[in-house]
């Protein structure tokens, strides 16, 4: 009888903890950061770094990463869960600000005003690249191509993601979004490999996405998507699209407290962050390691950014989802 | 290559990176025992750990976890019809039986023996095959990877039981619900009926616990209390596989195995698809066929190696190309990008001692499965004399602990319970529960690739006979239907000659 009652004890005792999650955390103040995407996705995996720095930088102030995927069903959850104050941090990003606030806002039981920017994790420029067959080698020889080509293929990672409203604009504002198909792929590794055995012309995708397809030389890549060339790594020299006037955004990953929570505690996590961020051995591996940029911002420079991919969807909508 | 053994030999043989990879394989083996606690959740919650490590101990570390986990779940599988984790749901259907018959150790040692031997088998393929099979797996487009799919339909004819009908409309069923989400080709919603949560669709651990974890604990209730135990005195489980039974283990073994390396490159599949493939097979190439269901130590065999399989081969697109092979790949994809390493071809030239170092270490992590599998196999077995009133309501605590742990949301629980309801009316019916499981594993992925495919060939067909893998596919096809046609005929006519005499 002892026995049983020590295995039901048992039992209990480990399902509470799975179910609160209560197994691992750390003392003093420690703050939760939600990824809400997936846990092996480039945002997760610079968030736990930063979290595993924190505690060298911070002794008030410790952060725990997680992952639950979900997009904007996880942010809901947490908006819900959160009040100013409570020690919880979020990430959203352009995805959910501009493109699902933009195309789908039943989805989203949150607005922008319900948070309070703390900082922004990275910046990524993403590049639009070529089935080496067609060498298509920058921006002049994409122009010559999209004047002569019916129909255009363009790899994605999603149908109505970063990616697509990217090529959206791109093409669209080459006159060329009547030809252009865009190919929905379940994750950017399968649109990278599409591109490379020739399934689609193009991809769009992180620089670090596309980097092995190059190594192996079954791409080549033809612009980045941002105002100039791009400084350093393996596609230095790459023109931005910027330099031609279309339309580009980048990547980036918002760290947001809950609306109302006290300056002080914001400003100190921002300098947390900043401070981690800092780090040569972040900047670097970051570099290296996913082809990421440090880019802090202000509140000014998110609105813009925010404001910024929203005229580019309103703009090209039609193309990515058309009626 | 062999430049690179001896080096990373000297950096595997540690003790540090032997302790990490026993304590990978203990923590992977109890966690995937339990319903609903899958590879991939253990995978993510033990993913910080590593973080304070170098690349080598960390992935193995992992991948104790990893390759463990692909013979956990056949433990609960076995010993409470209730897969741990859901690619050892094909293991389930002649591991229970097999256990109620009294040969509880026996079930076990043959997931264990299957298990390793499909690991290592697929460790070798990693090693030996990796880049050359990663250049032939990258040019697996979509229509190839359609074709795949087609041919893992074709199981449903082998675990639809009596009724090939039934089989077919639970089929049906399961690839209906798998499409409920948002449409992958364009985002729209989909049989959502407003609920924001379902926008996600419906994981599969989580209708699993209900489809096969709960129900099973609803029935239990239907029955008289004299039915509800087991007199495991009078059983003599002794754990013994006969010579006769090794014999037989074989050929489902290597098949399983070949399946499983097959497989598990092709990124986007996994070790489900791998065991049901594997499992359908073994079945239309045994001269026991009619033992499959019935507790076929075959049947045990040719999943669990499959599923194991799956492991050393998800990892060949990983490092040789940079693309996981599966999810839980992804995650530990994480493990090395933190130390700084960016998996491709190029890691070889640069950093090849630690590359081959990984490769070595999976061929090690199977071995201490195999011997931690010894060690646990007569506790693992004890669980069957647990009396109900104490089982019972352990396992109805992990289920709902398990279905919350996915995505930390008690709508996951909901969800479990509504899976629960209509496993038991569908029970109720006669309608088999695996063909659904069946068109969930299978159904977004069809539906996808197939869809994808129409719409680079503008629509087209041919774009399904366009290059020389979609004929082999093809070709795999005509074979397995025309092998079920020539069962179902010979059973046919076996039913009427007995009906004659």
């Amino acid at each position: 009888m002892k026995k049983r009652r020590i295995c039901l004890c048992l039992a209990v005792v480990m399902a509470f903890c799975l179910m609160t999650g209560t197994v691992g955390l750390a003392a003093g103040e420690t703050w939760t950061v939600t990824c809400p995407w997936a846990p092996d996705g480039v945002a997760s995996l610079v968030s736990q770094k930063a979290a595993s720095l924190s505690t060298e930088y911070s002794e008030d102030i410790t952060l725990v990463a997680e992952a639950i995927k979900g997009d904007a069903a996880t942010v809901n959850t947490w908006v819900l869960d959160n009040e100013a104050d409570d020690p919880s941090l979020v990430f959203v990003g352009e995805g959910l600000l501009s493109i699902t606030a933009t195309m789908d806002p039943a989805k989203m039981q949150f607005g922008y005003e319900d948070f309070e920017f703390v900082e922004n994790l990275y910046s990524s420029v993403f590049v639009l690249s070529a089935d080496a067959k067609l060498e298509i080698e920058n921006v002049e020889d994409l122009q010559a191509y999209v004047a002569e080509a019916d129909q255009i293929t363009v790899a994605t990672n999603g149908a109505t993601g970063s990616e697509a409203f990217l090529a959206a604009a791109l093409f669209g504002s080459m006159d060329a979004g009547d030809a252009l198909k865009l190919v929905p792929y379940q994750s950017a590794a399968e649109a990278a490999q599409a591109v490379t055995r020739g399934e689609t012309d193009f991809a769009v995708s992180h620089q670090s996405q596309i980097l092995e397809a190059y190594n192996q030389e079954g791409v080549t890549v033809v612009c980045a998507f941002d105002e100039g060339p791009i400084e350093n790594g393996p596609f230095a020299g790459v023109e931005g699209v910027g330099e031609y006037g279309y339309p580009f955004f980048r990547n980036r990953c918002f760290i947001m407290a809950r609306a109302g929570t006290d300056e002080a505690k914001v400003a100190e996590l921002k300098a947390l962050y900043d401070e981690i961020l800092a780090d040569e051995e972040v900047v670097d591996w970051l570099h290296d390691t996913m082809l990421l940029e440090v880019d802090t911002m202000e509140v000014e420079d998110v609105e813009d950014h925010v404001a910024n991919v929203k005229d580019i969807v309103e703009q090209y909508i039609d193309i990515v989802q058309p009626e | 290559m062999l430049q690179h053994i001896v080096p990373a030999s000297g950096l595997l043989f540690t003790l540090q990176n032997i302790l990490w990879i026993n304590i990978g394989v203990f923590i992977g083996a109890v966690f995937a025992a339990i319903p609903g606690l899958t590879v991939i959740l253990c995978v993510i919650l033990f993913l910080p750990v590593t973080y304070s490590m170098s690349a080598i101990p960390g992935m193995m570390f992992l991948l104790g976890i990893y390759c463990a986990g692909g013979y956990g779940g056949s433990v609960s599988a076995i010993l409470i019809n209730t897969p741990g984790t859901p690619h050892a749901a094909a293991t389930m259907l002649d591991g229970h039986p097999l256990s109620k018959m009294g040969r509880t150790k026996a079930a076990l040692k043959i997931a264990l023996y299957a298990s390793t031997f499909g690991g290592i088998f697929s460790a070798l393929a990693l090693l030996f095959l990796g880049p050359q099979v990663a250049k032939l797996a990258a040019q697996l487009g979509t229509a190839e990877c359609f074709m795949v799919c087609v041919f893992g339909l074709t199981i449903i004819a082998g675990v639809s039981g009596k009724s090939m009908v039934r089989g077919i409309i639970a089929a049906c069923l399961g690839l209906l619900i798998s499409c409920i989400g948002s449409d992958p080709m364009t985002s729209y919603d989909r049989f959502t009926f407003g609920i924001n949560r379902l926008y996600l669709g419906l994981d599969l651990a989580v209708c699993l616990i209900g489809l096969f974890a709960l129900v099973e604990i609803v029935s239990r209730a239907e029955q008289k209390p004299g039915e509800l135990h087991m007199d495991t005195a009078k059983m003599h489980d002794n754990g013994v596989i006969t010579k006769d039974e090794y014999k037989r283990l074989a050929r489902p073994t290597i098949l399983g195995s070949l399946i499983g390396v097959m497989v598990g490159i092709i990124p986007g599949t996994g070790a489900s698809e791998a065991s049901w493939f594997s499992y359908s097979q073994a079945k239309n190439m045994s001269r026991h066929k009619e033992e499959f269901g019935k507790g076929s130590v075959e049947g045990i065999a040719a999943a669990e190696s499959a599923n194991n399989a799956v492991t050393g081969a998800t990892l060949i697109p990983l490092l040789t190309l940079g693309i996981p092979g599966d999810g839980t790949v992804a995650i530990m994809l994480s493990a090395l990008m933190i130390n700084g390493l960016n998996p491709g071809l190029s890691l070889f030239t640069t950093q090849g001692d630690i590359m081959y170092a990984i490769m070595l270490g999976l061929i090690l992590v199977n071995l201490f499965m195999l011997i931690q599998g010894k060690l646990l196999t007569p506790i693992f077995a004890k669980v069957v004399s647990i009396p109900q009133e104490i089982l019972t309501p352990i396992i109805v605590i992990f289920c709902f602990a398990g279905a919350y742990s996915v995505n930390k949301n008690y709508f996951d629980v909901g969800v479990a319970l509504v899976f629960c309801v209509l496993a038991w009316v569908l029970r109720k019916l006669d309608m088999p529960p695996v063909p659904i499981l069946l068109g969930l594993v299978l159904g977004k992925m069809t539906e996808t690739n197939f869809r994808r495919a129409l719409l680079i060939s503008d629509g087209s067909p041919k774009i399904f006979f366009s290059s020389v893998y979609c004929w082999i596919f093809i070709g795999l096809i005509v074979l397995a239907v025309g092998t079920i046609l020539r069962g179902k005929l010979k059973d046919r006519k076996a039913a009427a000659a007995k009906e004659e005499t």
